[in-house]
């Protein structure tokens, strides 16, 4: 509906392995922007007039505000911890709601059916009850106790597994997936969904991974995550309403929809509506 | 035969789909395309100067047309898809091996702008694409009226598998399929053949699997 | 054709373009539906949404007598109501869970859908045989105007300087496009077909480069 909720928000607008002294231009929540790298080998972001946005670089990637952020970007300890493989695995754009692409990311009902054979096969559809909480004092939406029986869970994994996942909104277009991490049981994966809106109907998608795998080539745990990705991509494209409805009623939950039930309550409580439809049309 | 490879590619994709038709062995060699560019790397423009992949190495032999990987994969261990039994098969196939560069540059070029941010005149993409769609659809209506099911010939050849790929994935470039229903009874047989294997943005054809019986699980 | 087209049969495809256990999008005036054919052979239109989601029911796949979102597998019976859903495979959809439905009818190897309850059966083709669909990006006028005819009440028009046996089913797809279905006498060789769908290729060109000059003036 609009950007008011939101505007203080940190986003996501490139990787900093990648920036460029000529800078690139992108959008953000409407307002054209452009991510350049200064003299110093900071990065700089400016906004429409020309104004200096805010900034910090985090998780591989630039954060960049069109307001003044009262907050520091969420936390992920786990991406400081010594051993873990980062996973800068690039931007891909999509035509939907940024507030559908992390709401996607939340589901696990759609394995068997879009990642076949990946994360997902019949007749092993069944999802079983898990935990969701709005954590007050984080202010953060929890999905814990999530299983699902996956035959290719993780690009280190070989034959199917039951993983184990835990799921974590810290911030609106922002998701943190734990998972069962195939080389160490007693550790979890780390594997992000860090979305730029670029406007309420389009947003440059920028996935990255903190994982304990020190065999597989760093191309092919790109390629992974890739696939999984795109094969969401088709998805995410042809939904509709293209805007995430928050009025109940317009689309139907279930027991295994829980996350998501939580995740737009939390938007509707925050205002946070950029890229969602209030009332039903 | 070592491919270098790009998941996301529907280049490379055509050899990997050819090489599971044909039951032929490929050893894959991910190349980081995106965000990675290593396809401009030293290394990579030693086997290849024009900087594009698929690139298919065989001891001395190095191709890195995708078509002649098609035809080589095909001669070498399924040469049906060759085709060619007529004079007119054999130049409808080399017609539409051709006719697949325009479904690269158009489709492929609205694809790479959509998707992964490539700057390029987007709405000449798509007008060039819809174009070479609607080509294809006439094609195949009229090879459906010659009794033919495929492009070239009444069974699947190298021609087929050039074509379909930029095809199916054209909706990643904001181009739809809905408007050509020839493509799509194209597409479904295409998809349909023993050994098929999918790329991403291109989903199983879940109906070639019967309904599982219903398995509630200790909650 | 009347412009309100509730109640009234709208040509949704050929026949021959809806195989068995396929589904593909089409239009009812302003709807978008899922047009499926089921293994029994039986064709249904419905609406191209799941209520789970959202997702579109085009993009799904028929087994059986019921159409599957891709999405999560949700699947919907020929009346529309939900049968399935794959993440609670122990319960039984709740009746209030389904999709609108729409009348289809199939005959000439046409198949044809209605809004609402239409009066009567569709129009026969008397003769004629389906060839092609073609999607035209123009408005029906600058067809009928680069045919040189109009179209007669039912949708179906004869090009002026087209091959013999050559008539046009017409149906507005809205947003400035026509779904025109091509048919041909059903007496008519294999080169007269090729001919007949080379001719409504040109018939397009013309159609379209009237519409942009329009557009332009």
């Amino acid at each position: 509906m609009n950007k008011i909720g939101m505007i203080d928000e940190w986003y996501p607008v490139g990787l900093f392995s990648q920036l460029d002294p000529n800078g690139r231009d992108t959008w953000l929540m409407g307002e054209p922007i452009r991510v350049a790298i200064d003299g110093e080998g900071n990065p700089l972001v400016t906004g429409g007039n020309g104004r200096v946005l805010a900034v910090c670089v985090r998780y591989g990637h630039v954060w960049a505000s069109l307001g003044k952020p009262d907050h520091d970007l969420f936390p992920i300890p786990e991406a400081d911890q010594p051993g873990r493989r980062l996973v800068e695995v690039g931007v891909v754009r999509v035509r939907c709601s940024p507030l559908r692409a992390v709401e996607n990311f939340l589901d696990i009902a759609h394995f068997p059916f879009v990642h076949t054979d990946i994360l997902g096969s019949e007749p092993h559809t069944e999802v079983q009850n898990y935990k969701v909480e709005i954590r007050e004092e984080e202010d953060e939406v929890w999905a814990t106790q999530v299983k699902f029986y996956q035959p290719q869970a993780a690009k280190s994994a070989s034959g199917g597994i039951t993983t184990e996942y835990m799921y974590r909104v810290p911030a609106p277009t922002c998701s943190v997936l734990y998972k069962t991490c195939p080389p160490r049981p007693s550790e979890w994966d780390v594997i992000t969904l860090f979305v730029q809106p670029l406007f309420e109907d389009v947003c440059d998608v920028w996935p990255w991974m903190a994982l304990y795998d020190d065999d597989t080539p760093m191309t092919d745990l790109i390629h992974f995550q890739q696939t999984i990705f795109l094969q969401d991509r088709s998805i995410l494209e042809n939904q509709i309403p293209t805007l995430l409805p928050l009025d109940p009623g317009m689309e139907i939950p279930t027991r295994a929809d829980l996350t998501s039930v939580a995740y737009r309550r939390w938007l509707k409580r925050h205002n946070y509506t950029y890229g969602a439809q209030l009332v039903a049309q | 035969m070592k491919l270098y490879d790009y998941i996301l590619s529907p280049s490379c994709y055509k050899v990997r789909l050819m090489a599971a038709l044909a039951g032929a062995a490929l050893e894959l060699k991910p190349v980081d395309f995106h965000p990675g560019n290593e396809h401009r790397s030293p290394a990579m423009l030693a086997l290849n100067p024009a900087g594009t992949i698929p690139i298919l190495e065989d001891g001395d032999l190095l191709l890195t047309e995708s078509s002649a990987m098609l035809a080589y994969i095909a001669a070498k261990a399924a040469p049906g898809w060759l085709g060619g039994d007529s004079a007119e098969e054999t130049a409808r196939i080399q017609q539409w091996l051709a006719f697949s560069a325009r479904l690269t540059s158009s489709l492929g070029g609205a694809r790479l702008t959509q998707m992964l941010l490539v700057p390029c005149d987007i709405a000449a993409l798509q007008k060039s694409g819809i174009a070479a769609l609607r080509e294809l659809e006439a094609g195949l209506v009229e090879q459906s009226l010659r009794g033919c099911r495929f492009l070239a010939a009444d069974r699947p050849t190298i021609a087929d598998i050039a074509c379909f790929p930029y095809v199916a994935l054209a909706p990643d470039g904001n181009v739809s399929l809905d408007p050509y229903p020839t493509i799509r009874l194209w597409s479904r047989a295409l998809r349909a053949l023993p050994g098929f294997i999918e790329m991403p943005g291109i989903h199983r054809l879940h109906e070639l699997k019967p309904e599982p019986e219903v398995q509630a699980e200790e909650a | 054709m009347q412009s309100d087209t509730a109640g009234s049969w709208v040509p949704v495809a050929l026949s021959s373009d809806l195989p068995a256990l396929a589904v593909m999008p089409a239009r009812i005036a302003s709807e978008t539906v899922a047009l499926w054919r089921s293994a029994s052979g039986r064709a249904t239109a419905s609406a191209d949404r799941c209520p789970h989601r959202g997702m579109r029911l085009s993009h799904g796949f028929v087994r059986g007598e019921a159409l599957s979102c891709i999405y999560h597998g949700w699947s919907y019976a020929q009346g529309g109501q939900c049968l399935k859903i794959p993440a609670h495979p122990g319960l039984t959809p709740p009746e209030t869970i389904r999709v609108v439905t729409y009348a289809v009818a199939e005959q000439d190897g046409v198949v044809w859908a209605a809004a609402g309850a239409p009066a009567g059966e569709p129009p026969r083709l008397n003769g004629f045989a389906p060839l092609r669909s073609v999607t035209v990006d123009a408005a029906i006028g600058f067809i009928e105007a680069a045919a040189g005819v109009g179209m007669n009440a039912d949708g179906f028009l004869s090009p002026a300087d087209a091959p013999s046996g050559l008539c046009l089913l017409l149906s507005d797809q809205g947003a400035g496009q026509t779904l025109v279905h091509v048919l041909i006498g059903q007496d008519a060789g294999p080169s007269a077909r090729i001919a007949a769908s080379r001719a409504v290729e040109a018939l397009r060109r013309r159609a379209e480069a009237l519409s942009t000059e329009g557009a332009g003036a």
